[in-house]
């Protein structure tokens, strides 16, 4: 996973590279939610442009991260979902609350 | 015409995407648009999660994953069944609700049941305390007919 801090805006961007499942789930969590408590960021941003594949517990690694950042006032951003990541964050009620860019 | 395959797996997650790859492969033989592979895909590994998540309290159990891949009158069709030995689901409709997971403390959406209806276009759940759970999917592939000139 790649990310970008920054400073001035208070931004921490995460690229996420591999298939999201139950499987790679858990250490995702534990990295992102590491660098979210290490810059504890105003926006968070999920670059999810290089991820071919997420099933319905990536929804649930995105629900626990939109909690994680709410609780610490911040805000998470999703940026470049494909279309049927996009279909599965809109079958959701986290597709209201969170931006999709 | 018909082409038949059949898996058999361990209960361990690590075995979703080899599901997955397999799947993927025998209906890329179809030309089949790349965003309709991939929410068979996602349903498939919907239902597999499933069963190595919540069938079985011990490891090295059995799930079993069979696809056919059928032509009646020019029209493609694929046929996936998850078969596990488990514990099966007390109550399906409540299984099935949105958002509904019995392991909320690990982040499970509870959106796996919803995700297979929306992207297949048949679901079929047959449970049964104690012996196990079988879910059949059923899609009617967009497949891309090449014309004959």
């Amino acid at each position: 996973m790649k990310y970008t801090y920054d400073k001035e805006n208070e931004s921490l961007k995460l690229e996420l590279i591999e298939e999201i499942d139950m499987n790679s789930c858990k250490a995702l969590r534990s990295i992102i939610d590491g660098y979210i408590i290490k810059y504890n960021p105003k926006e968070c941003i999920l670059d999810l442009n290089k991820v071919s594949f997420m099933d319905s517990s990536g929804l649930g690694l995105i629900m626990g991260r939109h909690s994680l950042i709410k609780m610490l006032n911040a805000k998470l951003t999703l940026v470049g979902p494909n279309e049927s990541i996009k279909k599965i964050i809109k079958l959701s009620h986290i597709g209201k609350e969170i931006r999709i860019i | 015409m018909e082409n038949n395959i059949k898996i058999e797996i361990d209960n361990k997650l690590c075995n979703v995407s080899v599901v997955r790859v397999a799947i993927t492969s025998l209906i890329s033989q179809k030309d089949v648009p790349l965003d309709e592979i991939t929410e068979i895909k996602t349903a498939i590994s919907e239902a597999v999660t499933n069963c190595i998540e919540h069938a079985y309290e011990e490891e090295n159990q059995k799930v079993v994953i069979s696809a056919k891949l059928s032509t009646i009158d020019d029209m493609d069709f694929l046929l996936i069944n998850i078969e596990d030995f488990g514990i099966g689901i007390e109550d399906v409709d409540l299984a099935t609700t949105p958002g509904y997971t019995t392991k909320p403390e690990l982040e499970h959406a509870g959106m796996g049941f919803t995700i297979m209806e929306t992207f297949m276009d048949e679901i079929t759940i047959d449970s049964k305390m104690g012996s196990g759970t079988k879910i059949k999917l059923m899609k009617k592939l967009r497949t891309r007919k090449v014309s004959n000139i």
